[in-house]
């Protein structure tokens, strides 16, 4: 068993003070490591010690595997916990990290290695009787391309092999179609990517995205904390996600958990990670999609209905403790939903939106939780992930819980930033949501057309921006100094007020 | 005294005035009475009309930020000549950044032609990649942008003659 006096926070934002208040909860010392950008952050301020790591750009300071490990040395950790992105997924990081005598607080580096290859994950689920998407690659001729679709089961869809995001992608539903979808998809791949080769997958109508959630120790134990239901996103981000799924009973979710198991000791697995399936809310078929060697940015539902501080069990398993907890005293309590709000501007095609955060009031109330990195003051720049703040709550029901949720929001104060709120308001509105129908394409057909509604400008509010301006011209909490005391905003006739 | 504002393009006006220990707000034909229950920076709690309101509000630059009841509003200087806004986009002859990125790459150089949908620059900003193509199939009159620049939103990087 070792013993953690101290641990590096190789991240930054939201996760980084997670992981900065589960090691000051276990009285162990905290080191952040901040770029330029990031010299005032609150993980910065919070943690007990900070290390400068390099200029903005990622690549030169979250990314840099040398600068974080002198700083991991500097400071005397004895381990490092990477959070999400940047380097959580990168196999050589973790090696890096054991080579340099510490810690790294996820799983072992061959894990990650095997479950980042795609075909090497496919290979093991297989091997280990995980269900997969049933796919063909191999020669595109069409009478090979036919013969694979029979065996695969239409609908089918034709995508391109040397690439993604959507491109050269045509979904077929009869042996007919296919010759002519074939064609076109090869047009768009050759376009896209500079090849015409094709694949071919079961194509799943819509399908809901659930992740399970894995826990495993040193020791053998691969447990599963449950399920999330990740099926509201847009253009492949997550924007909404839940426990327990709406359309899992008993059953399904018991042989799914079994899977995501199964998966994870296929993959060696140790600490926390997630296996996520593509499922057939019709026929109740469930594929392996991918396992996610990390934590999750929505971990925070699971940690709410199991009662589980999954961030502090990452610690624990990676000091060597054992689970003591068995699969079968594990219990879901009512329910849980987590809202991303974002720095976005619905009006700008949802492209990050940049800025300054002037006010940022997160709500409160028994039930509901605030993870953010961010607070009032700080600027929200190009370098990184826009994600302002994650809004949780726990109810004993679903209902209860999208009520608590749309309370949350209305209570949010946030000033400076166009963000997303708006939007996420709208999807909780929706009856869909409600009845808790949505799959993975449903934002996209049902709010291709969406513009933000202007909220008509209430008197009050008016007559609160004269007054503010009639006490104190041109100034603000926020306000710039040296700004102009002649304002531009006023009429010409008026005589100057004070100064 | 008189305030306009600008919101959505259109132009408010309100006239305030004090009145008996507290204010009046005239807007739009009606009016209404107003005292000052509390006021914190940033936050002022009003009496309007004889409800009581809580308005949280900031100011950054030439925008004034008020949030009421969950929703918010930016209210702004009133444009020269009335409630014409800035172009909501650069005009069919300019290609501008929809947001604050680098330019990775330019494919294009003043003088060549395009075809509608080629790509003219390659931008990235939060990690994600933005492909700048041509609206229209012309001719590149000026290319305002290099490799490894920092661009503002709406900054033009391209002009296209068709």
């Amino acid at each position: 068993m070792k013993t953690f006096h101290k641990i590096l926070i190789a991240n930054r934002g939201e996760i980084a003070v997670r992981v900065l208040r589960a090691c000051r909860e276990l009285g162990i010392q905290t080191a952040a490591v901040y770029s330029d950008a990031d010299r005032t952050a609150l993980h910065v301020r919070l943690a007990d010690e900070a290390v400068h790591i390099g200029p903005a750009p990622a690549g030169e300071s979250y990314l840099n595997i040398e600068r974080i490990l002198q700083a991991a040395k500097s400071v005397g950790a004895q381990a490092v916990h990477p959070g999400y992105g940047f380097l959580a997924e990168n196999a050589a990081f973790a090696e890096a990290v054991q080579q340099a005598g510490l810690t790294f607080i996820g799983p072992p580096p061959q894990a990650i290695q095997a479950m980042g290859d795609k075909t090497e994950a496919r290979t093991r689920m297989q091997a280990a009787g995980v269900p997969v998407v049933p796919g063909y690659q191999g020669p595109d001729d069409e009478d090979s391309l036919q013969e694979a679709a029979g065996e695969i089961g239409y609908p089918v869809v034709v995508k391109a092999a040397a690439g993604g995001g959507g491109k050269g992608m045509r979904v077929v539903w009869s042996p007919d179609e296919l010759p002519g979808a074939a064609a076109g998809a090869r047009r768009e791949a050759q376009r896209a990517f500079g090849s015409e080769r094709l694949l071919l997958e079961r194509y799943v109508p819509l399908a809901r995205h659930v992740e399970f959630q894995i826990l495993a120790d040193a020791h053998g134990n691969v447990l599963h904390l449950f399920e999330r239901d990740c099926s509201v996103q847009r253009r492949h981000q997550k924007i909404i996600e839940e426990t327990p799924s709406p359309i899992l009973d008993e059953d399904l979710r018991s042989r799914m958990g079994a899977a995501a198991v199964a998966a994870a000791r296929a993959a060696g697995y140790v600490n926390a990670g997630t296996v996520e399936f593509i499922l057939n809310p019709e026929t109740r078929e469930f594929f392996f999609l991918e396992m996610n060697t990390r934590l999750q940015v929505e971990h925070p539902v699971t940690e709410l209905v199991t009662g589980l501080d999954l961030v502090q069990w990452q610690i624990r398993v990676a000091a060597g403790e054992a689970l003591p907890f068995t699969q079968d005293s594990l219990r879901q309590h009512g329910h849980a939903i987590e809202c991303r709000l974002y720095a976005e501007d619905p009006q700008n095609s949802f492209l990050p939106a940049t800025g300054k955060l002037l006010r940022f009031v997160p709500p409160t109330g028994p039930g509901v939780r605030v993870d953010t990195g961010v607070s009032s003051g700080d600027e929200i720049t190009v370098h990184y992930d826009p994600l302002i703040a994650k809004v949780i709550t726990h109810a004993a029901d679903r209902t209860a819980c999208i009520h608590r949720m749309q309370a949350a929001l209305r209570e949010i104060v946030l000033l400076g930033v166009t963000t997303n709120w708006q939007f996420l308001q709208d999807v909780l509105a929706e009856p869909d949501f409600q009845t808790g129908q949505v799959y993975t394409t449903w934002v996209e057909e049902h709010f291709s057309g969406w513009k933000a509604p202007q909220c008509d400008l209430p008197p009050e509010v008016l007559a609160a921006a004269a007054l503010t301006q009639f006490q104190a011209p041109g100034n603000g909490p926020a306000g710039t100094t040296g700004e102009d005391p002649y304002s531009p905003w006023r009429n010409a006739n008026a005589f100057r007020i004070g100064e | 005294m008189i305030y306009r504002y600008q919101y959505g393009g259109q132009v408010y006006e309100v006239n305030l005035e004090r009145h008996a220990g507290g204010y009046r707000a005239h807007i739009d034909g009606q009016t209404y009475e107003l005292e000052i229950l509390g006021e914190q920076p940033g936050q002022i709690y009003l009496n309007f009309a004889g409800r009581p309101v809580s308005i949280e509000w900031a100011v950054d630059g030439t925008q004034r930020w008020f949030s009421m009841e969950g929703c918010s509003y930016i209210l702004e200087k009133p444009a020269a000549g009335g409630a014409a806004r800035r172009a909501e986009t650069g005009g069919e002859q300019s290609l501008r950044a929809p947001m604050p990125a680098q330019v990775r790459t330019v494919f294009v150089q003043a003088g060549e032609q395009v075809e509608k949908g080629d790509d003219l620059l390659l931008l990235e900003a939060m990690k994600m990649e933005i492909r700048l193509r041509a609206p229209y199939t012309g001719r590149i009159r000026r290319v305002l942008a290099a490799e490894g620049d920092t661009v503002e939103r709406d900054q033009i990087l391209v002009e296209i003659e068709s």
